[in-house]
C-alpha cells in the first residue's frame, strides 16, 4: 500500500548532463516533480534552468543521465509555455488558440476556446493579430495556448517575466488556482516574492547544478536566511 | 492538420509579403511585360516564366521568413512537446502554401487566355499542374534549406537571394540562353528552376516531347535532394545560436 503521505512523482531526471562544446551547462542535475505540488526553479540568469526543463520535457536529449515519466501518456498530458512566445504573428488570438488546439489533436469550437480565453483574461483581445497584443497579453495567450487540453502538469519558463504589476498578478493567481484545481506546476522566476507565494517546492541552480532544495520555509530554516532573496544572494555569493 | 492547412491558407492573404511577392507582382509583371514586350511567341514564354516566378518568390522566398519566424519563436519547439507530429505540421503549411500557388497559376494562365491569347491545351494544362505541384514541394524545400541556415530576417533574406536569384537569373525564365555563354548553359542545367522552367514551357505549349521527361525526372531528383537537405538542416530552435554565446563566455 502506498504512503498517503508520500507524494506521487510524475517526472524521474537522474544525473542529467548538457554539455555545449566544453561546458556543462546541466550538471548531474537529478530532481523529481511530484503530482499535484508547484515546483520553482530558479537561479540567476545562464545557471542551467531553461536547458533543465528542455531536457525533463524531452525538448533536447541530454548527453548523459535519464528522464522517466510515471505514465506512458503523460507527455501528452503536459501544457508548456516557453521562454520565447510560441505564438503565430499575424494570426488573431483566437486563431493562435485554434491552431494550439490542433497541436493536441483537439477539434475545439470557437465558444470553448473563446472561454478559454476570457479564463486567461483575453476576451476583448480574442480577434486582435497576436502580434500586436501587449507583452503581458503575449504571456497570457502563450499559457491560454499551453492550457488547451487541459494539461496533468504545466510547465511555465518565467511566466511573470517583462509584465507589468497587474498582469503580473494575474499570472499568480492563475497558476494558484490551476493548483487548487490539481494541476501540477512546475515554473522558472527570478521574483523570489512570487516564489514564496506560490511554490510548495524550490529547486535553486546554480551553475548548472542543484544548489539547494526543498520547501521555502525549511530551506529559509536551513540556510538561516530571513527571505527568499537574502537565500539567494547567499548562494550566488562568489 | 486541417485546422493548421486551412488557418495557414486564409493567413497567407493577410501577409504583406505574400501579397507582394506572389499576388500581386506575378500579375503586375504578366501584364506589364506581355503589353510592352508584345512579340510573336513571346507570350507563352513570359506566361511560363512568370508562373515559375511566382513558384520560386511564394514556396523559395517567403517559406525562408516563415520557417526562420517560426523557429525562432519556439513554435518548432513547442511542437516536440505536443501531439501532431512536425512532419504533418510542415505537411500543412507546405499545401497551404501550394495552394496558393496554384491560385495563383491559374489566375495567371486566365490573364495569359484573356489579354494574350494564349490557348492551352489539356495535356498541356495536365502538364503544368504536374510541374507546378512538383515545383512548389521543391521550391518549399529550397525555402526550408534557407530559413534553416538563416539565423535572424537579414541573413535569410541574403541566403535566400543568394540561392534563387542566381537560378532565376540563369534560366530562360524571361529570355533565351542561346546567346549565353557555354558555362551559363551548364549551370542552367545543373539547378531545378530551369527544369521547372522548361516543364512549363512545354506545358503552354502543350508539347510532351523527350526534353519534358528528362526535366521532369531532373526536376523529381532535385525535388528528393533538396528535401533530404531540408531535413539534414532543420533546426528545432536557436541552439546553434545558444551554442555560440555559451562557448564565448
Amino acid at each position: 500500500m502506498p504512503n498517503p503521505a508520500t507524494p506521487r512523482a510524475l517526472i524521474r531526471a537522474a544525473s542529467l548532463v548538457k554539455r555545449y562544446g566544453r561546458r556543462n551547462v546541466v550538471d548531474r542535475i537529478s530532481l523529481v516533480v511530484n503530482a499535484g505540488e508547484v515546483l520553482a526553479v530558479i537561479g540567476p540568469n545562464g545557471a542551467g534552468k531553461s536547458t533543465t526543463l528542455d531536457l525533463i520535457l524531452r525538448l533536447r536529449d541530454p548527453d548523459e543521465g535519464t528522464v522517466e515519466y510515471a505514465e506512458p501518456d503523460l507527455r501528452r498530458r503536459i501544457g508548456v509555455q516557453l521562454q520565447t512566445t510560441p505564438i503565430f504573428p499575424g494570426y488573431t488570438a483566437l486563431e493562435n488558440m485554434r491552431l494550439a488546439a490542433a497541436f493536441q489533436r483537439l477539434r475545439l469550437k470557437d465558444d470553448e476556446l473563446m472561454r478559454r480565453l476570457a479564463d486567461c483574461g483575453l476576451a476583448d483581445a480574442a480577434k486582435t493579430d497576436a502580434a500586436r497584443l501587449s507583452g503581458g497579453q503575449q504571456k497570457r495567450l502563450a499559457i491560454a495556448m499551453a492550457l488547451v487540453h487541459d494539461p496533468k502538469l504545466l510547465f511555465l519558463d518565467e511566466p511573470t517575466a517583462a509584465l507589468d504589476p497587474r498582469a503580473r498578478r494575474e499570472v499568480r493567481e492563475l497558476i494558484g488556482s490551476l493548483a487548487k484545481g490539481g494541476t501540477s506546476v512546475v515554473f522558472t522566476s527570478h521574483e523570489m516574492e512570487e516564489v514564496h507565494r506560490l511554490a510548495d517546492r524550490i529547486v535553486f541552480i546554480s551553475e548548472g547544478r542543484i544548489a539547494a532544495e526543498g520547501a521555502p520555509a525549511a530551506l529559509l530554516e536551513q540556510h538561516g536566511a530571513a527571505d527568499l532573496e537574502q537565500l539567494y544572494l547567499r548562494l550566488t555569493a562568489g | 492538420m486541417t485546422t493548421v492547412f486551412r488557418t495557414f491558407l486564409i493567413g497567407q492573404f493577410r501577409d504583406a509579403h505574400t501579397w507582394f511577392w506572389t499576388i500581386v507582382l506575378p500579375i503586375a509583371l504578366l501584364v506589364g511585360l506581355g503589353f510592352w514586350l508584345d512579340r510573336p511567341g513571346y507570350a507563352e514564354r513570359l506566361l511560363a516564366g512568370v508562373i515559375a516566378m511566382n513558384v520560386l518568390f511564394g514556396p523559395g522566398m517567403v517559406t525562408p521568413f516563415q520557417v526562420m519566424t517560426l523557429r525562432n519563436r519556439g513554435v518548432f519547439k513547442l511542437l516536440r512537446a505536443a501531439s501532431l507530429p512536425t512532419s504533418a505540421f510542415i505537411t500543412a503549411v507546405a499545401c497551404a502554401r501550394t495552394a496558393l500557388s496554384l491560385a495563383v497559376g491559374a489566375c495567371l494562365l486566365a490573364t495569359g487566355g484573356l489579354l494574350f491569347g494564349v490557348r492551352l491545351t489539356l495535356p498541356g494544362l495536365a502538364l503544368i499542374l504536374l510541374a507546378t505541384l512538383a515545383g512548389s514541394v521543391c521550391f518549399t524545400a529550397v525555402g526550408f534549406i534557407s530559413g534553416n541556415l538563416g539565423r535572424n530576417e537579414s541573413s535569410t533574406s541574403m541566403i535566400s537571394n543568394l540561392i534563387c536569384m542566381p537560378m532565376l537569373l540563369t534560366s530562360e525564365a524571361f529570355w533565351s540562353l542561346e546567346q549565353a555563354p557555354q558555362w551559363i548553359n551548364v549551370i542552367s542545367r545543373l539547378h531545378p528552376f530551369s527544369h521547372f522552367v522548361n516543364l512549363l514551357s512545354d506545358g503552354v505549349r502543350g508539347s510532351w516531347q523527350t526534353s519534358t521527361w528528362t526535366s521532369l525526372g531532373a526536376l523529381a531528383a532535385f525535388t528528393l535532394l533538396c528535401l533530404s537537405l531540408a531535413a539534414a538542416t532543420f533546426r528545432w530552435d536557436d541552439e546553434r545560436v545558444r551554442f555560440r554565446i555559451l562557448a564565448n563566455h
